[in-house]
């Protein structure tokens, strides 16, 4: 049990970010039909395909928690040695079950009942066991206020990003403009609302469990929350400019509502990033309950930021301290988290990260430099850079986890117990995938006519995966020195991501002059943030 | 259809990604008696474990790592409030590694260890 216990820690985690993402979207649908879609008199077999819609997402829901339930009672009846009915009887089993039981009475009543009021009863129902699993739920002081902000700050997600889903799905099947920008009308007034709860709610969640605005910048949750917050002012900020051009809709709504769908899937994406940043803070233990040894402090976070020149220099792999049994390594990595690192192993992992930093950083330049437009010899010379993250998906995979496999004794299989591991050779695949994908499309050789979206959903997909990378540094403040650097990245990597979508998504193959503003700007944003990625990297460092 | 396919996958790689942070989350040890790397005297030994959230007793456990290298898992007190797990034991002299288990109300399972002495 004790080789399964991680897998199943990153089960539950995994299975907890897909409840968050799909109770957004099931509860979203609900939202969306009952406040835009009906009044908006949209045609009543489009109404029918998003009760649907909603329908399944209320129905994989259901599976999702039922998954988590089972692995949570698993790990329990394996560690604890529960019974069956002991497990049934713990407060989180039931407020799972009635999770479980309502999530599929909602797939029923919109399956079978066009009326909405029932479906709502549900959904609240659905809301409340929800929030019985959430942090809020097992706090001690202000449990009460805790629990309603939860709430708030789950029905705004749903109402606003949730929702946005459907609006997409609406706009791509309505084929009377005058319907199309009613809907868009009506969703972006919802849209302003379930905004404000979003962010009220956030910010007193915030407060409770930051503590202070040390909480905020010295510990791994605050850093976390601190990139939820810059993402969610990104997505306020496409969201006010799809307000605004909604306002100027009224004469030829047509190429308007082109672009306003275009900024909502990068809204949309964006959105869902930020769902799986809440879905791994549950993970982090609050920035309040840290200790004051765990926290850094705004000193040593303005020297961690300073600029140094980058080491190019790795100690010899005999210098590493010789790694443990892997059967050893892994019953301790359950209950501590993993082992601190000495100064050679932070030299190894500074050098590492470095010379990432040098790659990205020279192909973001070359990337740049084949956007310059009217000029050819440019756009040749910057055409390979997508090589360049080839060659830093084999350097990842050779030298991020020096005690396993090719170098080290722990194989190849088995070290993927360690999810640090594990995340690194993700890493890899989706750079090397990315750098596949993107090149093909260049050189023509791949014709698949949607492979140029592969770059940019991996990239914000790697964001994504950065936002909850781990080291397994243990107790102390060096996973929060990693965090520094990681989760801008992760930010940069995600709008670096969306922002390509929205490139290739807005272009018409227009020359560059005649291409709308928003399309040239996107086109510069991705390398540029690429450039900035490389900066981190290059300025990392673990203490 | 594909275009939905690939931010489907997008969507789904994310979630794959998602990895946790072990034995920070949660319920967070507050304290502990007896605290971390201490040295306590024998051969009665009370353990009392303080967390940051409730946890449930009947799915939290300690167990002790003994100076041989076998374990030994300790019956829990009934809790004298929400947030304790309390156990006595007797303990030669030696070195010790407590480990423990706490799940909390809200179905989350968190993880750590105590070293510590009996002198």
């Amino acid at each position: 049990m004790i080789w399964l216990l991680r897998d199943f820690d990153l089960l539950a985690l995994l299975l907890r970010a897909l409840s968050f993402s799909l109770e957004a979207l099931a509860f979203g649908g609900v939202f969306f039909l009952l406040i835009v879609a009906r009044p908006a008199r949209l045609p009543g077999e489009d109404q029918a395909h998003l009760r649907r819609v909603a329908s399944w997402f209320a129905l994989a829901l259901a599976l999702t928690q039922t998954a988590l339930l089972a692995t949570t009672s698993v790990e329990l009846m394996g560690s604890a040695g529960l019974g069956w009915q002991e497990v049934a009887s713990e407060p989180f089993f039931l407020a799972g079950a009635v999770f479980v039981l309502t999530s599929v009475l909602l797939f029923c009543l919109l399956c079978l009942a066009e009326r909405l009021a029932f479906s709502v009863v549900a959904m609240l129902i659905a809301l409340a066991a929800s929030v019985a699993l959430s942090h809020a739920a097992s706090r001690l002081d202000h449990r009460p206020l805790l629990l309603a902000l939860t709430a708030a700050h789950h029905l705004g997600m749903a109402a606003w990003i949730g929702a946005l889903a459907f609006l997409l799905i609406a706009l791509r099947r309505a084929s009377d403009p005058g319907i199309a920008r009613i809907l868009a009308r009506r969703f972006s007034a919802m849209a302003v609302g379930s905004a404000a709860v979003l962010v009220l709610a956030g910010a007193g969640l915030a407060y409770f469990y930051s503590g202070s605005w040390q909480g905020l910048y010295g510990t791994s949750y605050g850093i976390l929350l601190s990139a939820k917050i810059a993402l969610t002012a990104l997505i306020l900020t496409l969201g006010a400019s799809n307000f605004f051009v909604l306002r100027r809709a009224a004469t030829d709504p047509t190429p308007l509502l082109l672009r306003l769908r275009r900024f909502g899937e990068a809204e949309l994406g964006l959105g869902f990033t930020v769902v799986l940043a809440a879905a791994s803070l549950t993970a982090q233990s609050p920035a309040i309950d840290e200790s004051p040894q765990d926290t850094l402090t705004g000193r040593q976070v303005v020297q961690r930021m300073e600029w140094r020149w980058p080491s190019l220099h790795t100690p010899a792999f005999a210098q590493l301290a010789p790694p443990t049994p892997l059967s050893v390594a892994v019953r301790e990595a359950a209950y501590t988290g993993g082992s601190a690192s000495d100064a050679n192993d932070r030299a190894w992992s500074d050098y590492n990260h470095h010379w990432a930093g040098l790659v990205v950083l020279a192909a973001a330049a070359l990337a740049l430099l084949s956007r310059l437009p009217r000029r050819r010899w440019a756009q040749q010379l910057g055409q390979p850079w997508p090589l360049l993250f080839m060659g830093l998906s084999v350097f990842i995979l050779m030298r991020a986890d020096p005690e396993c496999w090719p170098l080290g004794p722990r194989p190849f299989w088995r070290s993927f117990t360690a999810p640090d591991v594990l995340e690194h050779r993700l890493f890899a695949v989706l750079i090397a995938a990315f750098a596949i994908f993107e090149w093909g499309v260049q050189r023509g050789w791949l014709r698949w006519p949607r492979a140029r979206f592969v770059f940019p959903v991996l990239c914000a997909a790697g964001g994504a995966l950065l936002l909850t990378h781990t080291h397994a540094l243990g107790e102390g403040t060096g996973e929060v020195f990693a965090q520094l650097s990681h989760t801008p990245i992760a930010v940069l990597g995600a709008i670096a991501g969306w922002s390509r979508w929205l490139e290739l998504r807005t272009d018409t193959g227009a020359l560059s002059a005649q291409q709308p503003r928003y399309q040239r700007w996107a086109a510069w944003i991705w390398p540029v943030c690429l450039i900035l990625v490389g900066m981190l990297l290059l300025d990392y460092r673990e203490s | 259809m594909l275009l939905k396919r690939i931010s489907l996958l997008g969507l789904t790689l994310s979630a794959l990604l998602l990895l946790p942070q072990m034995a920070l989350a949660h319920a967070h040890l507050v304290s502990s008696s007896p605290a971390a790397n201490s040295a306590v005297h024998g051969p009665d030994v009370a353990i009392d474990l303080k967390f940051n959230s409730r946890v449930e007793i009947k799915g939290s456990m300690i167990t002790l790592l003994l100076p041989g290298g076998q374990t030994h898992r300790l019956t829990l007190d009934s809790q004298s409030n929400d947030v304790n797990l309390d156990a006595r034991t007797h303990l030669k002299p030696g070195s010790y590694t407590l480990r423990w288990q706490a799940l909390s109300t809200d179905g989350h399972i968190t993880r750590g260890e105590i070293p510590f002495g009996v002198r």
